[in-house]
């Protein structure tokens, strides 16, 4: 199966955006172990981090950080 | 703890269940973090949650994750855009529940429900909080479906620590590239980003035609996806 189709919705795939049907049919290509959309989708996720982080940093309680490193001391 | 130890440094200390690393990776990537987590859930405490909960996940798997070819960063922030979208779908189901509790703030009572879904690509310029009149302001607690599971990207996948290590000394590209799409299209990748909605999704939240949103959001996707390079800083040339 070519795959120069597939071009375009890597990114889509990764968001979640992708119709169930082309999702299926990216994973079941990836799953071959296709060389050029493994180095595509490596790329892909660099774009999904980019646009993840179109966020305002916000910062939390620091009542957050003192539970999490209790929680992480009686492990 | 030395401040200018290196993430990939700290990851393989995490690893070794080094607390003080995993403290100190928390402070230096804790407010990026959490910035996205509220900006795809509404609720603070819910928020907060997401949060301890991928840093314990990142306690856990850390010891597997590959220091030098996995950046941290980039980790937490894939892991906790779809700890978030997944705990939205929950949030969803169980609305559509009978009787389904939390309509509200952390007391329950709707008018101190506090939304944080603030800033998205299409008005971040404003940045207004969200109006919970409208669609996009109710975007994040009482968000549209998503009947789909989140997918789930794995860490070989990720970028390596020096592949975007620039990224926070050059986020304003970032905001210039996506200022420079269109309105809808910034509708539908935000939709998309911070929703995790599927086109067709995107199209009935938008009232649009599913052509023109697949079009535009592909358009879209490529737009940025061209001017990864220069944004990454791995490429020189003007955005």
């Amino acid at each position: 199966m070519g795959c120069r189709h597939l071009e375009e919705v890597y990114e889509l795939f990764l968001l979640g955006a992708l119709s169930e049907q082309g999702s299926l049919d990216l994973r079941d290509h990836l799953a071959r172990g296709c060389p050029r959309c493994l180095v595509r989708i490596r790329e892909a996720t660099e774009s999904v981090y980019l646009l993840s982080l179109f966020s305002k940093p916000a910062r939390p309680n620091r009542r957050v950080k003192a539970e999490l490193l209790r929680r992480l001391h009686k492990k | 703890m030395n401040e200018e130890l290196p993430a990939k440094e700290l990851l393989a200390r995490v690893g070794r269940h080094d607390l003080a690393a995993l403290s100190e990776l928390y402070d230096r990537l804790a407010p990026r973090v959490f910035g996205l987590i509220t900006h795809i859930l509404a609720f603070r405490d819910e928020a907060e949650e997401i949060l301890q909960e991928v840093f314990l996940r990142l306690w856990r798997e850390s010891k597997s994750l590959d220091h030098e070819s996995i950046s941290v960063a980039a980790w937490l922030i894939v892991t906790s855009r779809e700890a978030a979208l997944e705990r939205l779908r929950t949030q969803h189901s169980s609305r559509l529940r009978p009787d389904t509790p939390r309509e509200g703030g952390t007391d329950g009572n709707p008018r101190s429900a506090k939304p944080l879904v603030a800033a998205p690509f299409s008005s971040r310029a404003a940045s207004k909080p969200p109006d919970p009149r409208t669609r996009a302001g109710r975007l994040g607690p009482v968000g549209p479906a998503i009947a789909k599971a989140t997918v789930r990207i794995p860490p070989a996948w990720l970028p390596r620590p020096g592949e975007i290590e620039l990224i926070g000394e050059r986020l304003d590209l970032l905001h210039k590239t996506i200022e420079q799409l269109s309105k809808s299209q910034r509708q539908a990748l935000e939709l998309a980003v911070f929703g995790g909605l599927s086109e067709e999704e995107i199209a009935a939240e938008l009232g649009e035609p599913l052509g023109k949103v697949r079009t535009g959001l592909r358009a879209a996707v490529t737009f940025v996806k061209h001017r990864r390079r220069a944004i990454l800083g791995t490429w020189a040339a003007d955005i």
